[in-house]
């Protein structure tokens, strides 16, 4: 027999799962503060000073055309690079087969590399397919992701921002259009510097995944910020603090964060572990990396970066501040009491829906009367009782 | 209400599995991208040496081009002296040699005569007289050539004096006004604009390299791609500044026919096909196993998770995923039928991610249904509230990546904009199983005596 529902939990674990934490997100506000700081100071003085590595797609580089005889494919390719400490990440590596020859080619692409290294990689690679050194062909490439495509993409992605502000603003307000901008910049600023400081190489797919951590962002923000602006109408008539009403919404949403994160991070540490670990599939790597962080920061900055942000710049646009913020045991009774579409259950059998639901339980009045004791103190009028038919 | 409900819930298990059924029959399936299923390869060279700057602009409007005529993200690059393209989903190579036959160089040419090439004075040319009656001495003009225009008639045209290269790169499109429609297409500043003014002048003034072989007009620059007068506009001012606007009695279609070969004719030197190759998988042949695997593996550990949170209501989030990714694999599979779209690496891995929103969309739903129990209502009562307002929520948050979706696939080119197309795609599924499936689904089980008694989000329903 489970206990009821809104009985308060005992333990910290029992409380969050039933959403009736009381943790003061706006207090802590400095802890955000600071990690974005860091997270701008650190990026960009790492972009500043090394630099992104940037891959073949980007930067060029070379290439070998080597005979596909003797047994030579694309996995012997692949254990000399690795045994000369090229990295396999960022290289492409192909068989193709010219039209009207019956001998095939492995065409091995990596990133540029000092010239000892290459004439190595040229002999061994020679000697792997037992032909002679000059029946390698070696060559340079170009990039082929062009200027051009940065900069249509940056236009797209400019145009896009800016119709996500306007959208928030007509849909929520512009305070919280702002307020979801800064976080999605924490966050992509967030993986940009994993990527520079640990000079990972960018290839296509890590733009990819950057955008894919941006609309993550973007996503979760709006979620939790749905929330508040749902709190927003139902403390209308109390006065409530704005900061108040973000911490109840966190704590509302806690649970819903929690379980999201860990439905979408599951599936990329799979990838990354399972995939590029186990399975040796080295292009997921750092493709996981970066979505693995960003998903974290995307979670991480919806609740300690954009809602406390979103408070002060509220704060400041007016609200009376005559009642101190709440904590405690006065916000978990917010939390839990103004939970939901209205009602709140402060003793037994108050209406039609009760009456079923207690049929089974024998619910401990007191403390029911205890815990929303606080709930209608902050609801300063008490809730309306529901009519039977409405209009 | 309840008719409705179930109609819905069956209508989209079965088109659904309907659709996915006749697909897999069919042996359709999503293409895969070059990394993963690799394709056909075409080396291109320059007919005259070229600059490693002409290279990167032949490999630029070669890209252009290609996705312009329907090639989603080709690899298209310079190596050494030549130009490799990469073509995703192309398994014939003769398809792929006609696919890439897409370079030109537009030359500029003077005007002539109207039927025939003759003999030209160089002095004397009366500017009254119809060109091709006019007797002059014996001279040819050196590099005269009779070429034909687009309807068929003769023209001949003079030496060139430019090329395509005059004009900015992409900047030629097909424009309305009053007169109807005509092409604008801007000039290269300096040289660029030097050139086409100096030749511009010549025909201005019916000079003898230029002259006017229609007396209402002035002489004629004609546009020539492979050896057929495109257009051969008469020239109405010496000095143009940024743009030329050419006019006439275009329709539309040869208005955007025409800004398309001054687009496509910007070739620095003209490139022909080398070599064909059949390419293999570029990310390795583990690459697309392994995400798929490691995928698998990911989503039956989300699943897991979430049967042990939300128990029963977890089987409601199995079958929905299943409806989503059958959705979302048959919608992929018609893209592929109807567009070279590819789904590659970085592609399959963005669905893969895409599961954690979707599942989103669940657990706002699910939490919010706790919370309504919690405070006191049945769970029959809370399913269509909670509904409501996680729907609102969901719509607005997933709005914001169809948006981001729409505008990355409309403006930018290559892999973002195969990236935005797929985040579209299971986005607007998201939306659509949420709505057709989710909801009947959540409130006719909320409805039946089968939650009864069974635990949900750690509670134990009561009816």
């Amino acid at each position: 027999m489970s206990p009821r529902g809104d009985q308060i939990a005992a333990s910290p674990l029992g409380r969050l799962y039933r959403g009736q934490t009381a943790i003061d997100f706006y207090g802590k506000r400095k802890i955000g503060v600071i990690v974005a700081i860091v997270v701008v100071v650190v990026t960009l003085g790492s972009l500043f000073t090394r630099g992104l590595n940037l891959g073949l797609d980007f930067e060029g580089g070379q290439a070998w055309d080597v005979p596909a005889t003797n047994g030579f494919d694309v996995d012997e390719a692949e254990a000399i690079l690795d045994d000369n400490g090229v990295s396999t990440t960022g290289s492409k590596i192909q068989r193709r087969s010219p039209q009207g020859s019956d001998d095939d080619i492995i065409r091995i692409e990596i990133e540029v590399v000092p010239t000892e290294t290459a004439a190595t990689l040229s002999a061994e690679f020679a000697e792997a397919a037992g032909v002679e050194a000059n029946e390698v062909t070696f060559s340079f490439t170009s990039a082929s992701w062009g200027a051009d495509i940065t900069e249509k993409a940056v236009r797209a992605l400019i145009i896009f921002l800016a119709v996500v502000v306007v959208f928030i603003s007509i849909r929520f307000e512009w305070r919280m259009a702002v307020a979801g901008m800064v976080a999605m910049v924490h966050d992509v600023l967030f993986t940009v510097g994993v990527y520079t400081l640990f000079q990972f190489e960018v290839t296509p797919a890590t733009v990819i995944a950057f955008l894919t951590i941006l609309g993550y962002s973007l996503y979760d923000t709006i979620v939790v910020f749905d929330r508040v602006k749902e709190n927003e109408g139902r403390f209308a008539s109390v006065k409530m603090l704005y900061p108040d009403i973000v911490n109840i919404s966190m704590n509302q949403v806690l649970m819903r964060s929690i379980n999201t994160s860990i439905s979408s991070i599951l599936p990329v540490l799979s990838i990354l572990f399972i995939g590029s670990g186990l399975l040796g599939a080295d292009a997921l790597r750092e493709f996981g990396v970066a979505l693995f962080v960003g998903m974290i920061a995307g979670v991480y900055s919806s609740i300690m970066v954009a809602s406390p942000l979103l408070a002060r710049l509220k704060q400041k646009s007016g609200r009376s501040q005559r009642r101190h913020r709440l904590t405690g045991d006065e916000l978990r009774a917010a939390v839990v009491g103004a939970g939901v579409s209205g009602r709140v259950v402060s003793a037994r059998g108050v209406g039609d829906d009760v009456d079923h639901d207690d049929r089974s339980d024998d619910v401990d009045v007191d403390k029911n009367a205890a815990v929303h004791s606080s709930a209608d103190r902050v609801l300063t009028h008490p809730p309306r009782p529901r009519k039977k038919k409405r209009r | 209400m309840k008719t409705r409900l179930w109609a819905s819930l069956l209508g989209t298990v079965l088109i659904v599995g309907a659709l996915l059924v006749g697909n897999v029959a069919a042996g359709n399936s999503p293409q895969l991208g070059i990394d993963l299923q690799g394709g056909v390869s075409v080396i291109l060279e320059p007919t005259e040496p070229a600059t490693q700057d002409d290279l990167i602009v032949i490999r630029d409007l070669i890209r252009d081009e290609l996705e312009r005529t329907g090639i989603a993200e080709p690899d298209v690059r310079t190596q050494g002296s030549t130009i490799v393209v990469d073509l995703p989903g192309v398994r014939d190579t003769e398809e792929a040699l006609s696919r890439v036959d897409v370079s030109g160089v537009v030359a500029l040419r003077p005007v002539l005569f109207t039927a025939e090439c003759q003999p030209l004075d160089g002095s004397n040319l009366d500017p009254d007289t119809d060109g091709a009656t006019v007797s002059i001495d014996d001279t040819a003009t050196p590099g005269a050539e009779l070429l034909p225009t687009r309807d068929g008639t003769i023209l001949c045209v003079g030496a060139a004096q430019g090329t395509g290269e005059v004009f900015e790169r992409q900047s030629a499109e097909a424009t309305l006004d009053q007169q109807g429609w005509g092409v604008a297409v801007g000039l290269r500043g300096g040289d660029g604009r030097a050139v086409w003014n100096n030749l511009a002048n010549q025909c201005f003034n019916g000079a003898p390299t230029c002259p006017r072989t229609n007396p209402n007009s002035n002489g004629q620059i004609a546009i020539v791609l492979d050896s057929v007068v495109q257009s051969a506009p008469s020239v109405n001012t010496t000095n143009f500044g940024d743009s030329v606007a050419i006019t006439g009695s275009f329709t539309q279609d040869e208005a955007r026919d025409l800004a398309r070969i001054l687009n496509r004719g910007a070739f620095p030197v003209e490139v022909e096909a080398q070599e064909v190759e059949v390419i293999s998988a570029s990310a390795g042949s583990r690459a697309l196993d392994a995400a798929v695997i490691a995928g698998l593996i990911g989503v039956a550990l989300v699943l897991t998770f979430l049967l042990a949170y939300y128990r029963w209501l977890a089987l409601v989030i199995l079958t929905g995923l299943t409806v989503w990714a059958s959705t979302v694999y048959v919608v992929a599979t018609l893209v592929s039928e109807w567009t070279n779209f590819s789904l590659s690496l970085a592609g399959v891995t963005g669905i893969i991610v895409a599961v954690g929103v979707t599942v989103d969309s669940y657990v706002v739903f699910f939490e919010r249904m706790k919370d309504e129990i919690r405070n006191g209502r049945t769970l029959k009562n809370a399913a269509p509230r909670s509904f409501a307002a996680t729907w609102r929520t969901i719509w607005t948050a997933d709005i914001v990546s169809v948006i981001g979706a729409a505008i990355l696939f409309a403006l930018s080119v290559g892999n973002v904009r195969g990236f935005a197309l797929f985040l579209g795609i299971t986005t607007l599924c998201d939306l659509f199983v949420c709505f057709f499936f989710t909801r009947p689904a959540v409130v006719l089980l909320a409805r039946s005596n089968f939650m009864v008694g069974k635990r949900a989000f750690g509670l134990e329903v009561a009816q």
